[in-house]
């Protein structure tokens, strides 16, 4: 993996190369280092298996240029980037790219320019995780797969259910997951900052699903963690456990509920309904259930949600953005009101320019400039890496749901719910209607349970219910944010969501796969 | 005024690389089989020569082209028991090729003895549950050397940015222009070229060159009211030149019509939908016309993917889920009923479609694999590796969106066979119902064994004729009584192309195509639940 004194070197000398070529306006060079090691888990009692599936690793490297020239009609803009050559050579080729692809676009104002902020002092990097060999990442499959197994084979409820350890396999265990380490490291010149910004970050990914299939019993255990001593591959003894714990499960009939949701249903409604629902972008376009509502109240009135990248030890921190920009504490819901948007310089300065900005944002933006500072600048790509061949978008780094109260225990929030339900899986939780529109629909998958008399009563059985409800009811429904968050990181997913419990009222829940399979 | 690039400067990543590279590919996967406990090792190495382009609003915004080289790895090694690794990585350059494929076929090489002992050990551990732990093998497959070119008649590598651009802004400025309610438009054109080649250690040698065009149209259109916009995207594409976008394609079940056509209809539909009630849904079952568009995304979600033998065996149990068509195997619908006997479906990549390819990316043959059969199920899609846990020949389904990431069992060219009935007649029968037009969004449960697929435009049908377009509704249904209460099947098949479809870790977005003619069952409607 390229060093980060190189990236900071080519970026640097990139830029004194762009500022030698004609009409140069503005212009910033990219450069950015990602390797990705992957295992994944796929383990089944009663059908041949490897246990650990793909130890894998992907790994590029290259430069992105964003460039502004003068021309007699006004400012042409264009992007271009190169894979693998980080040589004058690699320079031109992705300067020639961006001139083919010069457009004139009337929204552009500038470059991203600094904030006055500064990107925070501590390094995000972990050494050792950037040194780790390709045996250490597939022993670290195989220790949270073992993890997952020694749990099974010493369950007396599994041995009890199988009568007898050896029948153990045949109730149709299964372990699946993964364990990913993301190296990433990048560099970022441009004319309108002051020096070449540098950045490094790790993080240590880990998730697994476990069955008692013959049960029906599913259950989860995860991690997100920015070191690699922090990692303790506990996931697979975790889901393992949450298996066994959901034998026995019970169908429930259609209703409104009250409801726990746990910390991975939490993050997967953030993930697909409310974090693309808070980005500039998503406003600009007039896709988000909450247009024109900037200012206003769109929430339970205790709940706020920010985003923080620069909280060092987490697994979603970054030093700085992909545009150069420090990173930050974004608010984007305080009070239940909501207060700002997640954006990258690109789309705030067009907002600002736009004549339907008042309309679109519910204010006039230049009375509320907070709402629009561009912290949230990445060119991520669908879960893995800073890559250099894309123009930045928004992203979330990490995210926090909390409650303007004293913490809530998860023992109160299911006193609070009384009769009703926790379900700690969802899946496939898409906005079918359209974003705007914030009606979603879901199936519960596990780690659920029966809340009856505030207390967990009995396993809600996986895979039988869907619940279709809609993002505006949710947030104006909870009764209580749990004060222990979780990180969570769900499938393809770019951000972390330090995730609640969070209760919410009137839940749609309906059965389904009534005839059973 | 356009930039000179320097000779040295040009970009040595071209398609006619592969016939540079094809002998040294070969020369390190044969010197692999010295490898200590190597059983099989396969490297593709893929050129990709793309061109996209992104307009706004009647804005052009964003133009990027650019060349890869991607390389993939797969050994197989240990002894006695031995397990499977992989190495991906893109390169920029073709130099020093030679010491990279090598390195990377080492790599690979460890991993996978690291990972064999790892798996001998755990087989001793823990008793019974170790037993599972097999060896990894892989079904036979005839051993093939061939090269396939591509079809096109426009080829991308022809096509300037500043084409593409001129072709999209103008259209994007018609839709802007259409109406004051449309509030935003998004035109995305891609066109590729994307040549990849095969070896592995058993002796095979593809070379394989696909063009690749798509068209993607997004517009926002505000309701007459102010108060509900509407969002809807559709995309145009297919495995063929920059002419795709120009002309449209109309060959067999594919009819797709040129890219400014695809989206004006688009923003008319956005417009006339976003001024339509939303669907108050009537509580219980209802009978259920579905369109070939709507029936695309049925097959796409509730037949090819619980069709998929890696699901199906648990081992996409912790992202993409598991299959209802397989409990274990002894315990499954193989030559079971599992829908009406009119409704058959299949996957086949040798037809025209977004998903064609003659091999895929282990060398095994494409072939045409029914799902359903007179309402019978047949035969799940596999990889070499699956296929032989099962039991059963390869069907040709090991899929990578790019060389360097691992492949996986994925869909082709996936639909509901054509069946007889005429689509009007099939309408035309029902004394109280609702024909369901488009697909929009889908939310399946996790072995698929029920859908919710919401719909562009719901209209209520009484005494055969179709009343007004309803907003916002969806159909929800369990699977098998869904597919075991088709009980007519339209002579209108179609295929469409899905651009976008997710799976793996990381996610890889596959291009395909889906489809299916009109059908009728009985379902549930779900609407709005906002107020």
């Amino acid at each position: 993996m390229k060093t980060i004194q190189t990236l900071k070197s080519v970026a640097r000398e990139g830029l004194a190369w762009l500022h030698a070529q004609p009409d140069m306006r503005e212009a910033e060079v990219f450069v950015a280092a990602n390797d990705q090691l992957l295992t994944r888990l796929n383990y089944t009692s009663e059908i041949p298996c490897n246990g650990v599936e793909e130890p894998k690793s992907t790994a590029s490297f290259g430069l992105g240029l964003r460039i502004a020239w003068n021309n007699g009609e006004g400012i042409r803009t264009g992007f271009g980037s190169d894979l693998g050559d980080l040589s004058l050579h690699g320079l031109e080729r992705a300067f020639h790219r961006a001139k083919l692809g010069a457009v004139l676009d009337p929204e552009f104002v500038s470059l991203p320019k600094p904030n006055g902020h500064q990107p925070i002092a501590q390094r995000l990097q972990d050494h050792r995780a950037m040194a780790l060999a390709d045996r250490d990442l597939v022993a670290a499959g195989w220790k949270t797969l073992e993890g997952a197994l020694e749990t099974f084979y010493t369950s007396e409820d599994l041995m009890a259910q199988a009568q007898g350890k050896d029948q153990v396999a045949r109730l149709g265990l299964i372990v699946g997951g993964d364990v990913i380490l993301l190296k990433e490291r990048i560099a970022v010149a441009s004319t309108h900052l002051p020096e070449v910004a540098g950045d490094e970050s790790t993080a240590v990914l880990s998730s697994a699903t476990a069955m008692v299939e013959h049960r029906e019993a599913k259950g989860s255990g995860w991690s997100a963690v920015a070191r690699w001593r922090d990692f303790d591959a506990g996931a697979g003894a975790e889901a393992a456990r949450n298996a066994i714990r959901a034998m026995g499960g019970q169908r429930v009939p259609d209703g409104e509920y009250r409801v726990v949701f746990g910390p991975q249903p939490v993050t997967d409604l953030f993930h697909n309904l409310v974090i693309p629902s808070l980005q500039a972008d998503s406003f600009y376009s007039a896709a988000t259930p909450f247009l024109g509502k900037l200012g206003q109240t769109i929430a339970w009135e205790k709940l706020s949600v920010y985003d923080h990248g620069a909280l060092p030890g987490l697994a979603g921190s970054k030093r700085i953005t992909c545009e150069g920009l420090p990173t930050g504490r974004t608010d984007l819901v305080r009070g239940g009101q909501l207060v700002g948007l997640l954006s990258n310089y690109y789309e705030s300065r067009r907002l600002l320019k736009d004549p339907n900005a008042r309309q679109k944002l519910g204010i006039d933006p230049y009375v509320r400039p907070a709402a629009l500072v561009a912290r949230n600048g990445f060119r991520y790509l669908e879960g893995g890496g800073r890559h250099f061949g894309i123009p930045p978008r928004i992203a979330a780094t990490n995210l926090f749901i909390e409650a303007d109260e004293a913490a809530v225990s998860h023992q109160d929030l299911l006193r609070r719910v009384g009769d009703g339900l926790y379900i700690g899986r969802i899946w496939y939780t898409y906005p079918i209607n359209g974003l705007a529109r914030g009606d979603f629909t879901c199936t519960v998958v596990g780690d659920s349970y029966l809340i009856k008399d505030g207390t967990i009563q009995a396993p809600l059985k996986p895979n039988t219910v869907r619940i279709t409800d809609n993002v505006h009811h949710i947030l104006n429904s909870i009764l209580g944010i749990g004060g222990k968050p979780r990180p969570t990181v769900v499938w393809a997913a770019d951000q972390v969501v330090h995730a609640p419990e969070m209760a919410v009222s009137g839940v749609t829940v309906r059965q389904i796969a009534v005839g059973g399979l | 005024m356009a930039y000179a690039i320097t000779e040295a400067g040009r970009s040595q990543i071209a398609a006619e690389l592969v016939d540079q590279k094809l002998q040294l590919a070969r020369d390190v996967v044969a010197e692999s089989r010295s490898m200590k406990d190597l059983q099989y090792c396969d490297l593709r190495l893929e050129v990709v020569e793309s061109k996209e382009a992104w307009v706004e609003n009647g804005q052009p915004k964003v133009g990027m082209q650019g060349e890869r080289l991607c390389v993939g790895i797969r050994v197989i090694a240990g002894n006695p028991v031995a397990a499977p690794a992989y190495y991906g990585v893109r390169l920029g350059t073709a130099a020093g090729l030679a010491g990279a494929l090598r390195d990377g076929i080492r790599q690979a090489h460890e991993r996978a003895l690291a990972s064999a002992q790892e798996k001998a050990l755990a087989r001793r551990s823990f008793g019974p549950l170790g037993a599972s732990l097999y060896s990894t093998r892989l079904a036979p497959v005839p051993l093939v050397q061939e090269r396939v070119p591509p079809s096109m008649r426009r080829d991308p590598r022809s096509v300037p940015l500043a084409e593409v651009f001129a072709y999209l802004t103008p259209i994007s400025a018609r839709l802007a222009a259409l109406d004051g309610r449309v509030l935003f438009n998004l035109l995305r054109a891609e066109t590729q070229l994307r040549r990849q080649l095969f070896c592995s250690s058993e002796g095979a040698c593809i070379d394989q060159t696909y063009a690749r065009t798509e068209g993607i149209c997004v517009v926002v259109a505000q309701s007459p009211d102010g108060a509900s916009p509407l969002e809807l995207y559709d995309a145009s594409g297919h495995q063929a030149g920059w002419e795709l976008m120009e002309e449209g394609l109309r060959r067999d079940y594919v009819q797709l019509p040129d890219f400014e056509t695809f989206c004006l209809a688009l923003a008319q539909d956005a417009l006339g939908v976003s001024a339509a009630p939303p669907l108050k849904p009537p509580d219980g079952d209802v009978v259920v016309v579905t369109d070939p568009h709507f029936n695309a995304l049925v097959a796409h979600e509730v037949v090819g993917h619980p069709t998929e033998l890696d699901r199906a065996l648990k081992m996409e149990t912790a992202y993409a889920g598991r299959s209802w068509l397989l409990k274990d195997l002894q315990d499954n619908q193989v030559g079971k009923v599992v829908a009406s006997p009119l409704l058959s479906a299949f996957s086949d990549p040798t037809l025209d479609g977004y998903g064609h390819y003659l091999y895929d990316d282990e060398g095994t043959p494409g072939r045409r694999a029914y799902h359903f059969e007179s309402g019978v199920f047949k035969e799940f899609l596999n990889s070499r590796q699956t296929a032989a846990v099962a039991g059963v020949a390869p069907n040709g389904s090991y899929k990578a969106t790019e060389a360097d990431l691992v492949p996986l069992i994925r869909m082709s060219n996936t639909a509901f066979a054509a069946g007889d009935s005429d689509p009007a007649q099939i309408v035309a029968e029902v004394d109280h119902g609702y024909y369901v037009q488009t697909h929009r969004i889908p939310s399946v449960a996790e072995s698929r064994e029920n859908f919710c697929i919401s719909a562009v435009k719901v209209y209520e049908i009484n005494n055969g004729q179709l009343g007004r377009p309803y907003r916002d509704g969806a159909v929800a249904a369990d699977s098998r009584d869904y597919f075991l209460r088709v009980d007519a099947v339209g002579n209108d098949l179609r295929l469409f192309p899905i651009p976008n479809c997710g799976k793996g870790q990381p996610m890889q977005a596959k291009r395909m195509s889906n489809g299916g003619p009109t059908l009728r069952s009985v379902a549930r409607l779900v609407g709005t639940r906002q107020g």
